[in-house]
């Protein structure tokens, strides 16, 4: 017995040197090279995101067997389950000091893992990504690629099911932009990340263009131009802080309800300003970000996508300490035109709330669709469907608020009046509700009767005074088109009272078929 | 310091130039006031900086994406 028992001490003492060979303190040679791109380590990455000791790792001791590639700790990831916030996720971690992240065959196998582990115990999946695509030096034949692996099956699959995110801190062309690519939420580190399909060295073999990594996939293109990614932010450490904070908002799985925290703000609290922010004068702009400011819990509000798309405003934050979405047009950019980018902005924030039980809150200012040959190029009559596609399949109660214009379909697209059988459809005064602009109504309809007229300006004025009499809040509220006109100073209290009463969620009877198709 | 240009997400007409040269400006400032879509829509700068010209005058019509003057970051 004392024999085996100093033999099991001998395999143990083996197995805990293995352990330390692959961590950080071991590697400090290995390491030097990725501090100089990065201030923290994959492993330090987990460590700040998740609670201390927390982290149970899943094939920490992976080692490619042979060839160039058998010295990979881990095999280029680390892996497990971790606390966040006091909650299990799961997490990847790509270690960039390990063939610059690629993805090995054992790593890829323990990353499909990983993700089957968080589906099957409905935990969010959270990805640090800093690497590149196929590891080359691993393999590049058919015998090993053709298995390829069921990581964006079960990616795919888990849509819905958990929060999926990624943090992109460093390298991240090809495997991770693809994987990022399936995550509902994604942050970039501006200067430091970098995301695409394929990098500059590729597109120089394959296209012949020249282009540096940043023009072709830093922050400024896939944050802020192209809505690729949600948030682009200052450093890791702010991106880790996003990541949590995305979290905050969610539950772990959509079979839980979303997180309530204390509410230290009073529900009954008067937004005086609300007055005051809003012009009556629809031609004048303002920024729809302080009316959520006022009405929200009181430094609750997250904004998602801040800088794309600016012209709708989508922003998690809690009402009476409960998680809602916002959705809301912003005259103070394109006057809060929907355009194609704003269209999937919102499209996918609808997924998301719905997906994880966030009643949707809109505030409605919107003059419409954008028109002419530059929005028709963006093939915006499938964009805006999807918009709306989106609306049609949710669940989760939905309340709009109408703060002024709400013109033609983008009135529907906003959940306006009784166009989603939202749980409230409420109006301030200000609320002007027409088909289109009175004086492009006027402009369309009555252009000959005004330019055939001796004075052209004085009648086209007059018909427009004339249209003017029928559109107005009371006339909307005169046909039931709206439930209530509310006091503007109000509405946080209205919200919170209605959403009380709404259920979590809604019976949606779809008739018997197996999907809907998306308008992609 | 760099030149930076500041240009119109939407085509419209101008309705008022609030900016001059000289002025200094934070980031989201108005530059210029559009007319477009029945709404009065601020070209606003793209970072903060002085202004070193406007290239448009009032009532033109703009297209989207036009350079309607050039900042001087600081």
């Amino acid at each position: 017995m004392e024999a085996a028992s100093a033999d099991a001490s001998a395999l143990l003492a083996i197995v805990n040197d293995a352990h330390r060979a692959i961590d950080d303190p071991a590697r400090t040679e290995q390491l030097a090279r990725h501090r100089q791109r990065a201030a923290l380590t994959a492993r330090e990455r987990i460590a700040y995101l998740c609670e201390p000791g927390s982290f149970q790792e899943l094939g920490a001791l992976v080692r490619p067997r042979g060839g160039p590639d058998r010295d990979a700790p881990a095999d280029g990831v680390i892996a497990g389950t971790a606390k966040i916030d006091g909650r299990w996720c799961a997490v990847l971690s790509q270690d960039f000091s390990v063939f610059g992240g690629s993805i090995g065959e054992l790593g890829s196998a323990k990353t499909s893992r990983l993700a089957h582990m968080a589906s099957v115990r409905g935990l969010p999946l959270v990805m640090l990504l800093d690497g590149g695509g196929h590891r080359i030096q691993g393999g590049q034949n058919s015998r090993h690629f053709a298995k390829a692996g069921p990581f964006f099956h079960e990616l795919a699959r888990m849509s819905g099911w958990v929060p999926m995110v990624a943090a992109m801190l460093g390298a991240g062309f090809a495997g991770p932009t693809n994987y990022a690519g399936m995550a509902d939420f994604v942050v970039m580190v501006r200067g430091q990340s970098t995301m695409g399909l394929a990098g500059p060295a590729l597109v120089k073999a394959g296209t012949g263009e020249d282009v540096t990594v940043q023009e072709l996939g830093g922050a400024e293109v896939q944050v802020d131009r192209h809505g690729l990614a949600d948030l682009g932010v200052g450093s890791e450490i702010e991106a880790l802080d996003a990541v949590r904070r995305f979290l905050s908002f969610l539950p772990g799985n959509a079979r839980e309800p979303a997180p309530l925290v204390a509410a230290t703000d009073p529900a009954d609290r008067l937004g005086e300003a609300l007055l005051d922010i809003v012009p009556a004068n629809t031609r004048r702009a303002y920024d729809v970000r302080k009316v959520i400011d006022i009405v929200a819990d009181a430094g609750s509000v997250f904004e998602i996508k801040p800088t794309f798309a600016g012209n709708i405003v989508t922003s998690f934050a809690r009402l009476d300490g409960r998680p809602v979405g916002f959705i809301a047009n912003q005259p103070k950019r394109l006057g809060g035109m929907l355009t194609s980018d704003a269209c999937d902005k919102a499209a996918h924030f609808i997924a998301v709330c719905d997906a994880f039980g966030l009643p949707l809150v809109y505030l409605v200012d919107v003059p419409g669709f954008s028109i002419g040959p530059a929005a028709e190029r963006t093939v915006l009559g499938r964009h805006s469907a999807k918009m709306i596609h989106e609306l049609g399949h949710a669940t989760v109660p939905r309340i709009s608020v109408v703060l002024r214009k709400g013109y033609g379909l983008g009135y529907f697209a906003m959940c306006g009046g009784r166009s989603f059988d939202s749980d409230a459809s409420l109006a301030w005064p200000t609320a002007e509700i027409c088909a289109m602009s009175v004086e492009g109504s006027v402009d369309v309809a009555y252009r000959k009767d005004y330019e055939s007229h001796p004075e052209p300006q004085r009648r086209r004025q007059e018909l427009i005074d004339a249209m003017r009499a029928d559109i107005n809040v009371l006339e909307a509220a005169g046909g039931f088109g709206v439930d209530a006109v509310i006091d503007p100073r109000r509405t946080r209290a209205e919200l919170i009272t209605l959403l009380a009463q709404a259920p979590a969620r809604r019976a949606n009877p779809l008739p018997p078929k197996y999907r809907s198709i998306a308008p992609i | 310091m760099s030149a930076i240009d500041v240009k119109s997400e939407i085509s419209g007409r101008v309705f008022e130039i609030v900016a001059r040269p000289g002025d200094r400006l934070a980031e989201d400032d108005p530059v210029m006031i559009l007319e477009a879509m029945k709404m009065e829509i601020a070209v606003g700068a793209p970072c903060n900086g002085v202004v070193k010209q406007i290239l448009v005058g009032n009532e033109d019509s703009i297209a989207e994406g036009q350079v309607v003057a050039i900042l001087e970051a600081v």
